[in-house]
């Protein structure tokens, strides 16, 4: 995608952020209850504001340069692996914080560590996917729980309720 | 004299030298771990001090503070992602440095400055207490307010090329840290209703998304793509003395800011390695080399957020006044060894500060050994291919989040910021500029509220206060001269440049 495409994008968008965050704001934080006092509201308005100022300043910005300058250069378009590679890391954090949860620290990292290996970085080699998925688990567990006294999640063992 | 022949010779006890270099072995290990900060070991240590005597109690505290203060920088340069909040600008220079070989030159500088940092302020408090102790207890809500304002202003040194991709960055960070209670008024901000909301972003739990998750997916990413040679250390510096001290003046400076913002409660390591940060690379004769790797870089944060505990424990011991959780728990600590702070405590039991300085002093000569012995084996982190440890980091990521507040929420939500952070680094946005806005958000929002609740609403508290308004004119002056510096670069063919 064209750099001045992207800036004209990015710069609409954070608008109708900033737009959508005033309106979060305006319907969900109350004003000021003493007078005097801003209250929890202001700084939040303030910050949409600042924000929608700061989109149409970078909009404005991008077509400017554009009709200044022909060629501006290009930024690396989202490939589909890469796009699954986040989506993937995503996954796996979000599966990660679920299975803490449910089953707990000793089971959730080596299932976790397994997965990740091998969907988002493509180990083939068990032995390497076994071992560290194992020794990692074990040596956090050793360090975490054993030493350092921080306790881990035991999981709740419940998957419904 | 006796006192202070008294003192040391409490502090050089077996008992109180096993305590200090065990707590200084603590706080190192605690904060090099993302997401365990050296305030948790305290608050674990605490309670098995209660049966030990006064002065070795407190050094074990005090070796944990020291310790805490450094080992940040060690997960920040190997890893890139800061121990504790104050080693977030360590990142910046010092992970490149790692990346690039230097490993061993930038962990043995980093706790050369740490250690220049600490003694500097330790001098300080020796020397100055009451005199800081005067200028510090002077700094009310406005002129905390406009010493964080300035604070913010340094964004515009860590926007590099588009000032206003680093201002949306900042105002970004500043709007993640709404999210949660109200602190003044107790109400939820955006929390729909959600109990887990509630507890809003917890600041060091968005570092480590913003800072982490972004690098592993691109480790995944060019994981087969790119080839990687393999990162061979160039240099075996352990103790890069001599390129430290070519930096004579930048440390000196740097554990000058460190000292200053210490001293003011409610403000802290992160601000001053900012601040320090920002002072370096405006200063330096290579600015451009800032972000990719500068020793100057790496030698002023570390400088500054290791001074800053000197400066801390002057309104601690001088006027029982805590600036952080941390000295909080050292407050606490105090009390229950029948230690009350203040002006009585330099009177009747100066045996006793004279212990705890000479505490400290122990507490660097043990940290500057450990850390400097362990570089050889921290660096063999490097060795691991990058794909294997961006699992690992991520593992991590989700220990170290979970452990801040045991809360699996905290776990979601770094994935979200992870990977929000991740959007935001495609479409060229700076990091560092958001992470600046989490750190500084609630203090700038907080004071300025309270500043106008004690003046009912005027803002002329905020001009009729000579701090403020010389931080609010270096604020200016600052912003300025990065728009016009800015205006006089030669043309960029990128838009979004200032």
């Amino acid at each position: 995608m064209g750099l001045h495409r992207l800036d004209r994008w990015l710069g609409s968008s954070l608008t109708v952020l900033a737009l959508g965050w005033l309106w979060l704001v305006y319907e969900y934080i109350p004003g000021a209850r003493m007078e005097g006092e801003p209250g929890p509201r202001a700084f939040p308005v303030l910050l949409g504001i600042v924000l929608a100022g700061l989109g149409v300043v970078m909009t404005l910005q991008a077509v400017a340069s554009a009709t200044r300058e022909r060629a501006a250069g290009t930024t690396p378009s989202l490939t589909s692996r890469e796009a699954w590679l986040a989506t993937g890391t995503f996954g796996v954090l979000v599966l990660y914080a679920f299975l803490l949860d449910k089953v707990g620290f000793v089971v959730a990292t080596p299932v976790v560590i397994a997965l990740a290996m091998y969907f988002l970085v493509q180990v083939r080699n068990w032995m390497l996917l076994g071992s560290l998925a194992i020794g990692f688990t074990l040596g956090c567990w050793v360090i975490f729980d054993v030493l350092l006294g921080t306790p881990l999640p035991s999981g709740l063992w419940v998957i419904w309720p | 004299m006796d006192a202070l022949l008294q003192g040391m010779s409490a502090a050089l006890s077996p008992v109180t030298v096993a305590a200090v270099a065990a707590g200084a072995v603590a706080g190192l290990v605690f904060s090099a771990i993302p997401g365990l900060t050296f305030s948790v070991a305290l608050a674990l240590i605490m309670p098995f001090t209660f049966g030990m005597e006064p002065i070795p109690a407190m050094a074990l505290l005090l070796g944990v503070y020291s310790g805490g203060m450094t080992g940040g920088a060690v997960s920040a340069i190997l890893l890139g992602i800061p121990g504790t909040p104050s080693a977030a600008a360590t990142v910046l220079d010092g992970h490149p440095m790692a990346r690039r070989g230097d490993a061993s030159l930038a962990l043995g500088a980093s706790v050369i400055s740490s250690a220049v940092g600490g003694l500097f302020s330790l001098v300080v408090m020796m020397l100055l207490l009451e005199q800081v102790a005067a200028v510090a207890i002077r700094f009310g809500p406005a002129e905390i307010f406009a010493l964080v304002l300035f604070g913010l202003s340094t964004i515009c040194g860590l926007a590099d090329k588009s000032l206003t991709r680093g201002l949306i960055a900042g105002v970004l960070g500043l709007m993640i840290m709404i999210i949660g209670l109200d602190e003044l008024d107790g109400v939820g901000r955006l929390t729909f209703g959600t109990v887990q909301l509630q507890q809003g972003v917890n600041m060091l739990v968005a570092m480590i998304a913003l800072f982490a998750v972004p690098q592993v997916i691109s480790s995944f990413v060019d994981h087969g793509r790119v080839p990687r040679p393999p990162i061979v250390e160039r240099v075996r510096a352990v103790f890069p003395w001599r390129r430290v001290a070519a930096h004579w003046s930048l440390l000196l400076r740097s554990s000058a800011i460190g000292t200053v913002i210490g001293a003011i409660p409610g403000t802290g390591g992160p601000i001053a390695s900012f601040l320090a940060y920002d002072h370096a690379r405006r200063f330096s004769r290579r600015p451009a080399e800032f972000g990719k790797g500068s020793i100057e870089g790496l030698v002023a944060p570390e400088a500054a957020n290791n001074a800053v505990m000197g400066g801390a424990l002057i309104p601690v011991l001088s006027l029982g006044i805590p600036g952080d959780p941390a000295t909080a728990i050292i407050l606490g600590g105090l009390l229950v060894h029948g230690l009350q702070p203040g002006p009585m405590l330099f009177q009747t039991r100066l045996d006793v500060i004279y212990a705890l300085y000479m505490a400290i002093v122990v507490s660097w000569v043990v940290i500057l050994l450990v850390q400097l012995a362990g570089i050889r084996l921290f660096v063999r982190v490097l060795r691991v291919p990058p794909h294997v440890l961006g699992v690992c980091i991520l593992v991590l990521c989700g220990i170290g989040s979970y452990v801040i507040r045991n809360s699996i929420f905290d776990v979601y939500l770094m994935a979200i910021v992870g990977v929000f952070g991740y959007a935001l680094q495609r479409m060229r946005i700076p990091l560092a500029p958001v992470v600046l806005g989490l750190v500084l958000g609630p203090t700038l929002e907080q004071q300025y509220r309270t500043a106008l609740i004690l003046s009912e609403g005027s803002h002329q508290i905020f001009f009729e206060s000579g701090v403020a308004m010389g931080f609010f004119a270096l604020t200016l002056l600052t912003i300025g001269w990065q728009i016009w510096s800015s205006s006089r670069r030669p043309a960029d063919t990128a838009p979004g440049a200032t």
